[in-house]
């Protein structure tokens, strides 16, 4: 497809009798920022890791800016940068090292390296701590350096597993404002949260996950016309359940806890 | 509701936590890799029961002799050897102290006695404590083959002993703990350490220093000595064997005694943990300090011929291994025996063997030693890695440049500790002559390329998650281990047949030729081996980072 950024095909893993995603046909355009959601355990993580190299598909495709992943994996991981679960970090490096090292894996020359991994320090606010190792970062801290070094290379597409789980309010704002201005750049960015919210104020695209299905995808308007009533303003949230919650599997028995009430 | 929980027993405790410890130890098996890793730990286990089991016997037959003899004297040295390796062994052995696992259970409603006990249970399943246990059983054994009326006497005092022992050990290691909560305490007991394991050495020169005869200041302290736990075992079978009762109750009760004080220590150390104490390590906050500008830390790139991410790696473990104190501090110890080595065995010395072993002998054996302790961490060459080990697989590099990276950096440690050794090995017996000296060398790059392959595939096949700067519990996977093991014994096996070559056909630099070929095909190997590790990387890329990233 012309303009898509990430585009899989059939898209399966299984683990032993587990299928963990199972057969999704994904479309995120270039300079989308793209909100993936589903609940616990339904493939969020496992659809980011295999397009971001961490995980091998057990069948179906992946394109990433036209490329297949599977015969340019290194060119296309040139071109993106991961948050990964559990973000990755060398946690005995402190934040410029850790920065350098991940500028000069992309490639990037040493000087270079160092004026980015500078700036990338002091916009996160993570300066005044350089002889810190990443260990002794809080989990915010460390949340700041996996985005740095994901960004370092000035990826075409940004893939972020829960970016802002653990982030002061302060420091969201800034990671908001410079996502906001990478997509107004024309980068892509895949974003997972449990947090609908953000999803709702930031993302212009979603797709929703359940049971390893991709069971909704498109804009925030097609979604809301897909589920709301005339004239009314429906919530990222109220759509997500009514999609999700369909079938009563997000929806506790509480009415079977009663000895907890 | 909460208030209708029915409080749980000490045993109900007790035998809640065995089954959580089998439930794990059975989800763990049921990984095919752990089943190698565990089936390799068993090996290495039924290698070292057969070690116990001949010093067992041994101190069954000690034990037997003393009694027969009337050197009850022998007996306490016994008791004391058996009390001694039980204290000292898991500071070598690093296994000392409770371990994680079990301070966590203090989150549940565990009572302060359920928490002590089960604290003394996992005392003793320590390998030390095991052992020391056998051992204690041959001595009654020994005992009672001797003389069968000392048997309730035995069982008795050796019961005591063992009570003793074990709630020593688990005092010693709750004090342990919270003397290596410091990162800097940590690492100079870990120095302290390792100049006790070498400090075996300088024994005899001082035994011939005082002419084989116990210095007068330490004769003046031997009074003394009989109230320690030994000397009072050791006394209350030999007040047994003749029909002193009182002098065995007297005894015996001393040693009592001992186990209360110690029980009352460690009850009040648990207790402290029990209410909240956190014991183990912990991150200190750090301190501001000024920020450092990019222009500051620019300088000359040194390794600017090779490619970044082969030099970025480089980079990376030289920094890891700088902020990694015990591995630091780890690689003071060749250099340092192999001096002691050149002391003890090679060249004349006034204390060693009067004819000692020759250069020619002893610089292989130095190479091939050095080789031994210093290729094992190559098995697992991502132990260090964490989480980290993602970036190699989300970075636009073949892992090639990785295994380059990481091998260039080992064979750097190689290079830096065979250079000193050699000097070392200079000043204080000379050189070797040409043929040998040259032979070693290439037969070392022979077998360092050879084996660098072979590591690279062991780690990615059996890798295990070592914590950073931690004593505790840390050794590779069972598997690489006896891979590093065996691929070195083959290797050292063709490397002493080529020296013998040399020999055996009167041509002194036959060996430096054929390990010239040999080496030349191994680098050739290593370098092939490389695109083939790259795929197999990423085939085993999973499991590799769900190890690491636990």
């Amino acid at each position: 497809m012309t303009g898509a950024a990430i585009v899989t095909e059939r898209l399966t893993r299984r683990f032993g009798d587990l299928t963990a995603v199972n057969g999704i046909d994904l479309t995120v355009a270039a300079g989308q920022f793209f909100g993936f959601l589903g609940p616990n355990g339904a493939g969020k993580s496992t659809t980011i890791k295999m397009l971001t190299g961490l995980l091998a598909p057990t069948s179906g495709r992946m394109q990433l800016l036209g490329l297949d992943f599977s015969s340019n994996a290194v060119d296309i991981k040139r071109q993106i940068g991961v948050v990964p679960e559990g973000m990755g970090l060398f946690e005995r490096l402190t934040g410029l090292e850790y920065l350098t090292f991940v500028g000069r894996m992309y490639g990037l020359d040493r000087t270079t390296t160092l004026q980015r991994a500078t700036e990338l320090l002091e916009f996160m606010q993570l300066a005044d701590r350089p002889k810190s190792v990443i260990a002794d970062y809080s989990h915010g801290m460390q949340k700041k350096i996996a985005l740095a070094a994901a960004v370092i290379h000035g990826p075409r597409i940004l893939f972020l597993d829960e970016p802002f789980e653990g982030v002061d309010a302060l420091a969201a704002g800034a990671l908001k404002s410079l996502l906001g201005r990478m997509t107004e750049r024309g980068v892509t960015i895949f974003l997972t949260s449990h947090v609908l919210e953000i999803v709702e104020r930031l993302c212009s695209h979603v797709g929703i996950i359940h049971k390893g299905r991709l069971v909704a995808q498109g804009s925030m308007e097609e979604l809301r016309a897909g589920v709301a009533e005339a004239g009314s303003k429906t919530t990222l949230e109220q759509i997500f359940l009514s999609i999700v919650g369909q079938d009563g599997a997000v929806r506790p028995q509480m009415e079977e806890l009663s000895w907890l009430m | 509701m909460a208030d209708v929980a029915v409080p749980v027993s000490l045993g109900g405790q007790i035998r809640l936590v065995a089954g959580l410890r089998w439930k794990i130890m059975r989800n763990y098996l049921r990984q095919k890799s752990n089943v190698l890793d565990f089936i390799g730990i068993v090996t290495a286990g039924l290698c070292a029961a057969v070690l116990v089991v001949g010093i067992g016997f041994a101190i069954s037959f000690g034990a037997h002799a003393a009694v027969t003899t009337g050197h009850f004297s022998w007996l306490t040295l016994l008791f004391l050897g058996i009390l001694v390796f039980w204290q000292i062994f898991p500071l070598f052995a690093a296994g000392l102290g409770v371990n994680f696992e079990f301070r966590t259970l203090l989150r549940f409603p565990l009572s302060l006695s359920a928490f002590y006990l089960i604290a003394l249970a996992y005392g003793l399943a320590d390998f030390s404590a095991i052992t020391s246990v056998c051992w204690l059983f041959a001595m009654v054994l020994g005992i009672a083959t001797a003389n069968l009326a000392l048997l309730p006497a035995a069982i008795l005092i050796s019961a005591l002993l063992l009570l003793m022992s074990v709630t020593l050990e688990r005092l010693l290691g709750s004090w342990f703990e919270r003397l290596i909560a410091k990162r800097v305490s940590r690492e100079l007991f870990f120095g302290f350490v390792i100049l006790l394991s070498i400090s075996g050495q300088f024994v005899k020169p001082l035994i011939d220093h005082f002419d084989n005869r116990p210095p007068q200041a330490l004769l003046r302290f031997m009074p003394y000595l009989s109230l320690t736990p030994p000397v009072l075992a050791g006394n209350a079978l030999n007040a047994a064997e003749a029909h002193d009762f009182g002098g065995l109750l007297l005894r015996a009760v001393g040693l009592l005694i001992y186990v209360l004080l110690f029980s009352v220590f460690l009850w009040q150390r648990f207790a402290t943990q029990y209410r909240g104490e956190e014991l183990s390590e912990g991150t200190a906050p750090a301190r501001s300090a000024p920020r450092v500008k990019s222009a500051a830390i620019a300088g000359i790139d040194v390794l600017s011929f090779l490619s970044p991410a082969v030099a970025a790696v480089l980079r990376k473990d030289f920094q890891y291994l700088l902020r990694n104190g015990f591995l630091l501090m780890s690689l003071f110890m060749p250099p340092f025996l192999v001096f002691l080595f050149t002391a003890q065995f090679a060249g004349a010395h006034p204390w060693a063997i009067r004819t000692g072993v020759s250069t020619d002998t002893f610089f292989p054996a130095m190479i091939g030693y050095l080789l031994l302790m210093l290729m094992m961490p190559a098995y697992n060459c991502f132990a260090y890695e964490g989480k980290g080990i993602q970036t190699y697989f989300t970075a636009p590099v073949r892992f090639r440049d990785v295994f380059l990276g990481k091998n260039i950096m080992h064979m750097g440690i190689l290079l830096f500790e065979v250079s000193v050794s050699i000097l070392l090995l200079v000043w204080r017996i000379g050189l070797p002559s040409a043929p040998v000296f040259a032979a070693t060398l290439v037969g070392m790059a022979f077998a360092g390329a050879g084996q660098f392959a072979l590591a690279n595939w062991a780690s990615l096949c059996y890798p295990r998650k070592l914590e950073f700067g931690s004593m505790r519990g840390q050794h590779g996977s069972g598997v690489a281990i006896w891979i590093g093991f065996g691929s070195q014994f083959l290797l050292g096996g063709v490397c002493s047949l080529v020296l013998f070559m040399g020999r055996w056909t009167n041509n002194p630099w036959l060996p430096a030729e054929a390990f010239a070929a040999l080496a030349a095909a191994s680098v050739a190997g290593y370098f092939s081996s490389l695109d083939g590790l790259s795929d197999l990387a990423e085939r085993k890329k999973e499991r590799l980072i769900e190890i690491l990233c636990r």
